[in-house]
């Protein structure tokens, strides 16, 4: 069986679509600096380790990355689009945390999401039929509990023109 | 001309001839160079027949429907735009773009506030720290003294011992008399001993 790695549920996409944070349009790089051994820097390792991917997931725009043992303390640094940098200090606080903390500085609104999820369902409606690329499904015979498209599985009698056709005219 | 179908229902395989492949009509069976079909040779197509009153009646009611309806989306159309346009450039978008900047404001103090926190935290605990090692160091040296101490005061009772010692030594102006001490008192080496330690008995001497 194909599992690799300590924490292969890391890999699934059920894992990574539960990411919670998604970055506003002018974060641009992340950098996180932490430290292999030690206390402090538990929290920032098992952020690393579990929600980083989560968060290039959902921002696969932004540039993360990480540095090793270069500082006493561990901390985040974000670069915005304006040049503006802002510091996150994590010493000593756990993955969760942390998560909270960048999701309130950085992390889009849930109206906003909102906002653009139905704006992207505008025109990506569910409910189009058309072709393959665009939409969903192409006919409504694609669809279960419809009729079954004639090409594949024959009209019953009675729902064909050429029949209806006929018992019109020997009506007449 | 013919093209070969992949998926046929399975009615369609009961009536195709044996050992052929299926084949569909298509629109435009015949290329450009064959001729009429011989029951088609004298065959006239004409349009169908219209009438004059009723073409009229029509056409006027085609063309009130398609001015309105032409106007109304040109109406939609240019709401839409307008409240693109609003959003893009339009007041509104001002607006938010200064809330924005308010809420990223107070949120980056928020931020700066907690790193003050954080690093009150750890300056706290370097303190600690730099002072456990100054105790931890100042501790050690003690007991570094009191070992030295002990291992001088082990040398000088060795050093007593010694000057004790040296009074029972033999030297050459002793070895006469001590040799006499020693022929006058003979000792018994043979004993035997109790499991308690003390001697039980002894033999005889010759």
């Amino acid at each position: 069986m194909p599992m690799k790695g300590r924490f292969p549920i890391r890999r699934t996409l059920e894992y990574l679509q539960k990411g919670e944070v998604v970055f506003k349009n002018s974060v641009k790089i992340m950098t996180v600096n932490y430290n292999t051994h030690g206390e402090l820097s538990d929290g920032a390792r098992s952020f690393v380790f579990f929600n980083v991917p989560q968060i290039q997931y959902k921002n696969p725009w932004v540039q993360i990355q990480m540095y090793k043992n270069m500082t006493p303390s561990p901390f985040l640094r974000f670069y915005l689009d304006n040049g503006e940098q802002i510091l996150v200090d994590v010493e000593g606080k756990n993955h969760k945390e942390i998560t909270q903390h960048v999701k309130k500085i950085l992390g889009k609104k849930p109206e906003v999401l909102e906002e653009e999820a139905r704006i992207a369902m505008v025109s990506s409606n569910p409910a189009n039929f058309g072709p393959k690329k665009y939409c969903l499904r192409e006919c409504l015979c694609e669809v279960e509990g419809q009729v079954p498209c004639p090409g594949l599985v024959p009209l019953p009698k009675e729902m064909t023109g050429k029949f209806r056709a006929q018992m019109k005219a020997s009506q007449e | 001309m013919f093209q070969v179908a992949r998926s046929p229902a399975a009615l369609f395989r009961l009536l195709t001839p044996r050992g052929g492949v299926l084949v569909e009509a298509v629109r435009g069976r015949k290329s450009r160079n064959d001729p009429k079909a011989k029951s088609k040779v004298d065959r006239v197509k004409l349009p169908p027949p219209i009438d004059p009153e009723e073409m009229v009646v029509l056409k006027e009611r085609y063309r009130e429907y398609d001015l309105i309806v032409r106007a109304l989306r040109a109406e939609f159309r240019e709401e839409v735009m307008r409240r693109r346009y609003e959003e893009q450039v339009g007041s509104r978008a001002e607006e938010r773009a200064k809330r924005e900047a308010e809420e990223h404001r107070a949120l980056m103090e928020w931020n700066d506030r907690e790193n003050l926190r954080l690093r009150q935290l750890r300056e706290v605990r370097v303190q600690k720290q730099v002072e456990e090692e100054a105790k931890r160091r100042a501790e050690e040296i003690l007991l570094h003294e009191e070992r030295r101490q002990c291992v001088l005061k082990e040398k000088e009772q060795e050093i007593l011992q010694l000057q004790e010692d040296v009074k029972t030594f033999i030297t050459p102006e002793n070895l006469e008399q001590r040799i006499e001490e020693a022929l006058d008192n003979p000792k018994n080496y043979n004993f035997a001993i109790d499991k308690e330690g003390r001697v039980v008995k002894r033999t005889v001497l010759p």
